[in-house]
């Protein structure tokens, strides 16, 4: 009973969200808004178990002293300090404006720009041409970033001025993206596409049942 | 004579006015009807193109209920305006409406009035038939396949390197006695991408359970996170370890992007895991954690259905599930025939996209865009 109510329930409301995209009608879309609703309804209780789980795993890091243990007061600073200001005085409140932009977002920041270092070292193994397809990438990488900055088609229009094609930098970038780029990346959407109603006909006919943890 | 300059001028205005006003005809062929294909909270109205020397600088819609006056809806529409939804009316009432060329003098001149119309709520879209078609005929097939998978006909499903790779890299860290992170990205629980990681990660708990391996889920939705819970503790229970489950493993961390990629980096970096999973949907934050756990050397195996990350979880991760074969990989590694039928009957639809990809081809070179017109109208 406990596998088959939750197989039943998914059976009755993917069949019902599927036909809601079908049918206009307001009874409908007021059936469709109302479920999105519940879903908003689960998110609140669903934060505070989590916030729960956060601080009992914090408060267990600390009591077993495991490495970096110290650490874990920082968690409490922050969520008492976004706690106290944020509940009585609301988001709006200069000093929680204050620390939302002054902590968060440059830590946020921060974080981003490490992506250039992390692209940097990925593209240095990805572009090493050792193999015909390793290569290919390479010269392809090579035109698509000269492509991206207007010094691409200087140098283009400077050394190949002879040739009949201006700003052919930009073009080919132009090129490869539109045309490779684009077939390959609506190649994989559509499998993608086929790929998650194939997953959600086996899970609305209840074949799959992984999300249950398996078994039958 | 006061009484004569009057008159003179009297006339003057008229022909003034009158000259300005002769230039602007009144829009034709005004319709009011029911927006197709909508809840019914919709009322279309359409009129026939101005010719572009008719002096029109814009429309002016009124609407007027019945047995009520007129009144102004919306802003002014420019002068090649043919149509107008009036997406502000109460269910139930009939609205008649005057569409109002207005010159660049301010001149007006009003349409005749439409009859009265309604808006009704559609019991079904028909411009979707064509998807409604294809979605029947794409779940006929995976059921067609299901049910000869059942019946014991065997299915052949070409070799994917990555969930080949998903055994061995639980072996690995089995033997090195450390744990596996399985990273289920930023996607919420009803996305198609997590619900697919969340299969997969069914299939490595229940491997992990047998294999008493530590496995850590840091979550980044509150929902997928109790979902997750209870989804690895039934997987423990199917394999007889409730007794190897460790509820703590399984933790929500932030819901901030970067914050939560800082958390997972943390963990990498202190845990070490031998072997981690990036499953799921994925962002900028994508290469931030696939090059932390390639400097840790931990054996990476990324899934996503996040076409743009695809380049960079290829570059630094040992195996990547490209699209598809993200949502193929819970049958691929259960082995169950009639999961792995769905397989096939996927295949089946992208055979039947891929000669409507090159019956389209044709056609468009022959010169007839059947193909192309049904497409552009379905999008």
């Amino acid at each position: 009973m406990r596998r088959q109510v939750p197989l039943i329930l998914c059976f009755v409301f993917g069949i019902v969200m599927i036909f809601t995209q079908f049918i206009p009608h307001s009874l409908s879309q007021s059936l469709h808004q109302e479920v999105r609703q519940w879903y908003l309804i689960i998110f609140p209780f669903a934060l505070v178990f989590s916030s729960i789980a956060l601080i009992r795993t914090h408060v267990m890091r600390i009591r077993r002293r495991t490495e970096h243990w110290r650490y874990s007061f920082l968690i409490f600073i922050g969520i008492l300090m976004m706690v106290v200001i944020g509940v009585p005085f609301g988001p709006q409140h200069h000093v929680f404006e204050w620390l939302f932009n002054n902590v968060q977002v440059p830590m946020d920041a921060t974080m981003f720009s490490l992506l250039a270092f992390f692209i940097a070292s990925a593209a240095y193994r990805a572009f090493r041409a050792r193999t015909l397809e390793a290569s290919l990438l390479l010269v392809t990488a090579l035109i698509v970033m000269l492509g991206n900055v207007p010094v691409g088609d200087l140098v283009w229009n400077t050394v190949f001025a002879w040739l009949p094609w201006e700003n052919a930098t930009s073009g080919m970038k132009q090129w490869i993206l539109d045309n490779p780029n684009l077939s390959a990346r609506r190649g994989i959407i559509l499998g993608i596409s086929l790929g998650v109603i194939s997953q959600s006909i086996r899970i609305i006919l209840g074949i799959e049942r992984s999300y249950l943890g398996g078994g039958d | 004579m006061s009484k004569t300059i009057q008159c003179v001028v009297v006339c003057l205005v008229l022909c003034v006015s009158l000259a300005f006003s002769q230039g602007l005809s009144p829009p034709s062929n005004v319709t009011a009807m029911d927006t197709p294909n909508d809840d019914g909270s919709s009322v279309t109205i359409k009129w026939d193109a101005a010719p572009e020397d008719s002096g029109i600088s814009g429309y002016q819609i009124l609407r007027r209920i019945a047995g009520g006056g007129l009144e102004e809806i919306g802003e002014m529409l420019p002068a090649g305006a043919t149509s107008y939804v009036d997406a502000t009316i109460e269910k139930g009432n009939a609205y008649a409406y005057i569409v109002r060329a207005v010159s660049g003098t301010e001149a007006t001149v009003d349409s005749n009035e439409t009859a009265p119309a309604k808006g009704t709520g559609e019991w079904f879209h028909t411009g979707k038939i064509p998807l409604f078609v294809a979605m029947i005929v794409f779940s006929i097939a995976v059921m067609v396949s299901i049910y000869h998978a059942r019946s014991g006909q065997e299915v052949f499903i070409r070799r994917i390197p990555g969930l080949e790779a998903v055994n061995e890299a639980i072996g690995r860290a089995t033997e090195m006695g450390r744990s596996i992170l399985y990273v289920l990205g930023l996607g919420g629980v009803s996305g198609a991408a997590t619900i697919a990681s969340m299969n997969i990660l069914g299939q490595v708990a229940r491997r992990t359970a047998d294999y008493e391996t530590p496995l850590h889920v840091p979550c980044n939705d509150p929902i997928v996170m109790n979902v997750v819970r209870e989804m690895v503790k039934a997987a423990y229970l199917n394999e007889g370890r409730p007794d190897a489950y460790n509820e703590e493993n399984i933790f929500f961390l932030t819901d901030s992007q970067f914050a939560y990629a800082a958390g997972v980096d943390g963990i990498m970096l202190r845990e070490k895991p031998a072997a981690i999973f990036l499953q799921g949907t994925f962002y900028a934050e994508s290469l931030i954690l696939a090059e932390t756990g390639n400097s840790i050397g931990a054996i990476q195996i990324a899934g996503t259905d996040s076409e743009h990350q695809l380049p960079f979880l290829i570059t630094a991760c040992d195996y990547t599930l490209i699209g598809e074969e993200l949502y193929t990989a819970s049958a691929y590694l259960s082995k169950e025939p009639m999961l792995l039928g769905s397989i096939r009957g996927q295949d089946w639809g992208k055979m039947i996209i891929f000669a409507a990809i090159v019956l389209g081809v044709i056609l468009e070179l022959a010169g007839i865009s059947w193909i192309t017109t049904l497409l552009q109208r379905v999008s």
